[in-house]
């Protein structure tokens, strides 16, 4: 009920800081599937690359926030502190399981689909393009959807550099031993994962009936 | 029947206070500083007084360890007094140094039999500070000076100094500090990586943390004393000092030992040298109180 009325009397900073969380998740979502999908393709086409590529992406994975952002801070164009920084650090989080997918999706396509493309006379890219997205579509939907709802909650440490969004609440409440202002910025990120859980999987069953 | 009852209840009373005699625990809050100066406590009670004890560190915030101190898990920890007065005694900030020891002395030992044992001789103050070359360059010396380059700069704060009741506000208030921006809020630690590669120009961080010289910082004087007192002290459950008096002299030659630049370099020792606490304490200890 306290939480009802904190958010009343802040409304304007709680939707300030909700616009500022959906829009970092968004943007480094975005960027990496824009990195991601390419690199898991390119995969399928140089299969040596495979291990070295999926490896780094793994370690990526397991560099703790506060200690990305430490490296990040001096970098030039990456670094420094706001929401720069932060969005490279979730989309160095998000790249995984999106290239992944997108190179488990398209391997996982039955040889002998892709025979019969070659055998109609298809190129490589119409191959690609006609054959093996569209049939790894709710394979490839479902890296970016892990990515993103993963990305809801780590974004929190967007707070961290300055960057804004929920964490700011639960910095706040952990630096001042206040529950209620913890909950106040983790519920709202767990609604919103869950939301964008929901949508993407609206998504992703659209793309299955392929 | 009554009888034999109430002596094993007597029996198993003495072998619950045999057993909890046996040993003194050390509590630690969850940074670097409570964990050295609790290191330090633990070893000189077991080179003076033979007692085992249990060490229980980096349990938690300031809060934890006051819980468990009061609920008997540690028989002791240290506390600041400036925290002790405001986050867990809930006084607003203002009295003199003096009064705040006092003050704090008198509550915990009335409200929950807590003692506070004489304070080990520095202050973990907040600390304002700019990168030396700054400092130089513009003469700065005390935060009164920040006020007048502060339009042309940028802060970086922790969370805790942007929203405690002694924290930022009220210092901008007694200073009249503006900044070019309102302050960027983040990980206190990140602060001062931030601050010593120039995307910020000041920060608050604490006035014993080693990296303040490892990165060429240095803390700007409180002039107008905003900031009260926080003196580190072990805080010590009555009860174990009535049992083990020889436990209250051994931390009574502690007192005053370690000054504001002696905590820089423990801590310095184990924050950037990476050096054994243990260790750390051990070798400060035979130096100092051979």
């Amino acid at each position: 009920m306290s939480l009802v009325r904190f958010y009343l009397s802040n409304s304007r900073e709680v939707l300030g800081l909700l616009g500022q969380h959906v829009l970092l998740v968004l943007v480094s979502t975005a960027i990496a599937v824009a990195i991601g999908v390419p690199v898991g393709i390119l995969l399928t086409r140089r299969p040596s690359w495979r291990r070295p590529v999926l490896g780094l992406a793994n370690v990526f994975q397991t560099i703790p926030s506060l200690a990305l952002f430490g490296f990040l801070i001096p970098l030039p164009l990456l670094g420094g502190i706001g929401a720069r920084t932060a969005i490279v650090a979730l989309v160095v989080y998000a790249l995984l399981p999106i290239v992944r997918n997108t190179y488990t999706g398209i391997v996982g396509i039955d040889p002998a689909i892709r025979e019969a493309g070659r055998g109609m006379g298809m190129t490589d890219g119409e191959l690609l393009r006609l054959v093996e997205l569209p049939l790894a579509a709710s394979v490839i939907l479902a890296g970016i959807r892990v990515a993103t709802v993963v990305g809801v909650g780590t974004a929190t440490i967007a707070a961290a550099i300055g960057a804004g969004g929920l964490g700011v609440y639960i910095f706040r409440g952990v630096a001042v031993v206040d529950d209620r202002l913890i909950l106040a910025g983790a519920l709202p990120a767990a609604l919103l994962a869950l939301a964008a859980d929901g949508l993407l999987g609206l998504v992703e069953r659209r793309f299955a009936w392929r | 029947m009554g009888g034999w009852w109430s002596r094993l209840a007597a029996g198993m009373v003495l072998l619950s206070s045999c057993g909890h005699r046996e040993r003194i625990i050390v509590g630690a809050k969850n940074f670097t500083e409570s964990d050295l100066l609790a290191e330090i406590a633990a070893q000189q009670i077991e080179r003076r007084t033979g007692l085992p004890v249990e060490r229980k560190l980096h349990l938690g915030g300031t809060f934890v360890c006051h819980e468990a101190i009061l609920a008997g898990q540690i028989d002791l920890y240290v506390e600041y007094t400036g925290t002790a007065y405001t986050a867990v005694l809930k006084h607003a900030p203002g009295p003199s140094a003096d009064s705040i020891t006092r003050a704090v002395a008198d509550e915990y030992r009335n409200r929950w039999g807590l003692v506070w044992l004489p304070s080990f001789g520095f202050n973990n103050t907040f600390a304002i500070a700019v990168r030396q070359a700054d400092a130089q360059r513009l003469g700065l010396q005390a935060i009164s000076d920040l006020a007048r380059v502060a339009p042309n700069w940028k802060a970086g704060f922790g969370y805790e100094f942007l929203n405690r009741e002694d924290g930022f506000p009220g210092l901008a208030r007694t200073y009249g500090l503006r900044f070019s921006t309102p302050p960027t809020a983040m990980d206190l630690g990140l602060t001062y990586r931030a601050l010593a590669d120039g995307k910020i120009d000041v920060i608050a961080g604490n006035s014993t943390d080693g990296q303040l010289d490892a990165l060429h910082l240095v803390a700007l004087a409180d002039d107008r004393h905003y900031f009260p007192p926080y003196e580190a002290a072990p805080v010590v459950r009555g009860a174990v000092l009535e049992r083990h008096p020889e436990v209250q002299r051994a931390l009574a030659e502690l007192a005053g030992k370690i000054d504001d630049a002696t905590m820089r370099q423990l801590n310095a020792q184990a924050d950037i040298e990476h050096r054994d606490l243990r260790a750390i304490a051990h070798d400060w200890l035979e130096r100092t109180l051979p």
